[in-house]
């Protein structure tokens, strides 16, 4: 009988810490004051999500609405997000992975800064993010027209009068 | 007056007419103090390096004006400037053009002025100073180099930034200017002020005292020159004259360059990743960067200008002759086949990524 209120009395505070722990973390299962968190930081979730398990399309979701609902959407382009979100219900995790890393300003591969560092112009979207190939390769435009044939003349008369004149010096 | 005497006069009128132009603008700008003898030596090539690389640089200014009329150097608008530079602006492509080869002739032609005063022993006294004077203006040349190579934005601009950056970490508080926080505008802004006004502006300051101790020590004696017979002169005008002769041709040559290779332009850069290779007169640090981390640029920065800051006080000797100065002139040998063999080298080596390396 001892024994019984013994084991009574030591259960009763357990109960009472663990009823307490899971109301206390009631909240948090139910995604309650999630606004508060940027979106942005929710974005870098959603993205990390999906960079490291693809499978994680519900995970990446939930993140995804929790940016939708934030209160503070700076630096976020809420309605590429919106598209991620429409992405991710058809399934389409890389598609919606390319949607919010352009939403925070950065490109597929690429690590993941602050939009306010990022010194460029924004990318068109409907052009595939730059990849090093991308990068490393250079174009010229050349002159062209009646300005080319002209300009290699005028070039070509100063070269022939600079040359007479320097020998005519001596 | 038959028409033979005419034609006979007339050139006679016309002399007299011109000399009295000039005796009219002599006497009010004093030009005849122009015509001072200089050695005959004076106006070969060799010798006429330096006035080129002043000639390129005004002709780098003139081109650089036109450009800011249309560059922005707001980062996030910066490379769609540019390339509105090249595709849509009148003359655009062609000017952009002249002032990338105007800038690499500079380069090269400031480092042929530097070699031949050395080879020539031209720096010994009393022209130590200028020497000195004339390493700070290489120094500010390929700082003009080096920051418009960053203005154009694209990524090779963005990674030379970066590499600044990291250099300006290394320097602790004195590399604050190099730190993306500092002032209240974007860093390229800050460095397209520092590329088209404080740097013309300290380069035409060094280059007029350059110039007043030039003419204060006057042209160095020619090292090469044999007999006891003083060496003939020529009036300064008539060097004047032929740097202008050649100013034509290095014109024709840039025009024929801007408009045969117009400069790349890569693509809108991205933020933390190293996939391009610096522009070939930076290129002697890539190796070393690679070895030694982002640490390896500074430090051998520091050794090249330490080392031609030092040159006067160590070939110290009245010798001018390269043959009676063999033991500095192979030094100086090794250190330029250095340079050459670390820009070959980095030329064919993969590109590799540095930042983070210390």
């Amino acid at each position: 009988m001892r024994r019984r209120r013994r084991g009574l009395a030591t259960a009763l505070p357990m109960i009472g810490v663990i009823a307490a722990t899971m109301a206390l973390a009631e909240p948090a299962l139910a995604h309650e004051g999630e606004e508060d968190i940027p979106a942005f930081t929710s974005v870098q979730e959603a993205i990390a999500i999906l960079a490291a398990h693809p499978g994680g399309i519900p995970e990446a979701t939930d993140k995804v609405h929790d940016a939708l609902d934030a209160r503070d959407q700076q630096g976020v382009n809420v309605s590429l997000v919106q598209s991620a979100s429409a992405a991710l219900e058809q399934g389409q995790s890389e598609q919606a992975e390319i949607l919010l890393e352009r939403s925070i300003g950065v490109c597929p591969g690429q690590p993941l800064v602050s939009p306010a560092s990022i010194p460029r112009s924004p990318l068109p979207l409907d052009s595939p993010c730059p990849a090093s190939p991308h990068l490393t390769a250079l174009s010229s435009e050349p002159i062209g027209g009646v300005a080319e044939p002209v300009l290699l003349a005028a070039a070509a008369v100063m070269i022939l009068s600079g040359l007479a004149l320097a020998r005519r010096i001596r | 007056m038959s028409a033979v005497e005419v034609g006979r006069h007339q050139p006679t009128a016309q002399l007299t007419r011109r000399r009295r132009l000039l005796d009219a603008l002599d006497e009010r700008l004093g030009l005849k103090g122009l015509q001072y003898p200089i050695p005959e030596h004076a106006n070969k090539l060799a010798y006429s390096l330096g006035g080129l690389t002043l000639i390129t640089f005004v002709l780098m200014v003139a081109t650089g004006v036109y450009l800011t009329q249309f560059y922005n150097p707001e980062p996030t608008v910066a490379h769609a400037s540019v390339r509105r530079i090249i595709t849509s602006v009148s003359f655009g492509t062609f000017v952009r053009g002249f002032h990338y080869w105007g800038a690499m002739a500079m380069i090269v032609l400031i480092g042929l002025h530097l070699l031949r005063v050395f080879v020539s022993g031209s720096f010994k006294r009393p022209r130590e100073a200028n020497w000195i004077v004339g390493v700070v203006l290489a120094g500010i040349t390929a700082t003009l180099f080096f920051t418009g190579t960053v203005l154009k934005w694209d990524q090779e601009s963005l990674e030379a930034l970066e590499h600044n950056i990291e250099i300006g970490k290394l320097l602790g508080r004195f590399g604050f200017w190099l730190s993306p926080s500092f002032g209240g505008i974007p860093f390229l802004t800050r460095v397209y002020v520092v590329h088209v006004a404080v740097l013309p502006f300290l380069f035409t300051l060094v280059v007029a005292v350059h110039l007043l101790l030039v003419k204060r020590h006057g042209m160095a004696p020619s090292p090469f020159r044999k007999g006891p017979e003083p060496e003939p002169t020529r009036p300064f005008t008539k060097h004047l004259a032929e740097l202008g002769a050649l100013a034509l041709v290095l014109i024709g040559v840039l025009a024929i360059l801007a408009v045969l290779a117009p400069p790349p332009h890569g693509h809108v850069p991205i933020e933390g990743i190293e996939v391009t290779k610096p522009p070939w007169p930076m290129l002697w640090v890539y190796p070393i960067e690679d070895w030694v981390g982002v640490a390896g640029i500074l430090w051998a920065t520091v050794a090249i200008f330490l080392a031609l800051f030092i040159v006067p006080f160590v070939d110290r000797g009245p010798e001018r002759s390269p043959r009676k100065r063999l033991p500095v002139m192979i030094v100086a040998g090794l250190v330029v086949a250095t340079v050459v063999a670390l820009i070959v080298y980095a030329a064919v080596q993969p590109v590799a990524s540095h930042i983070g390396m210390g």
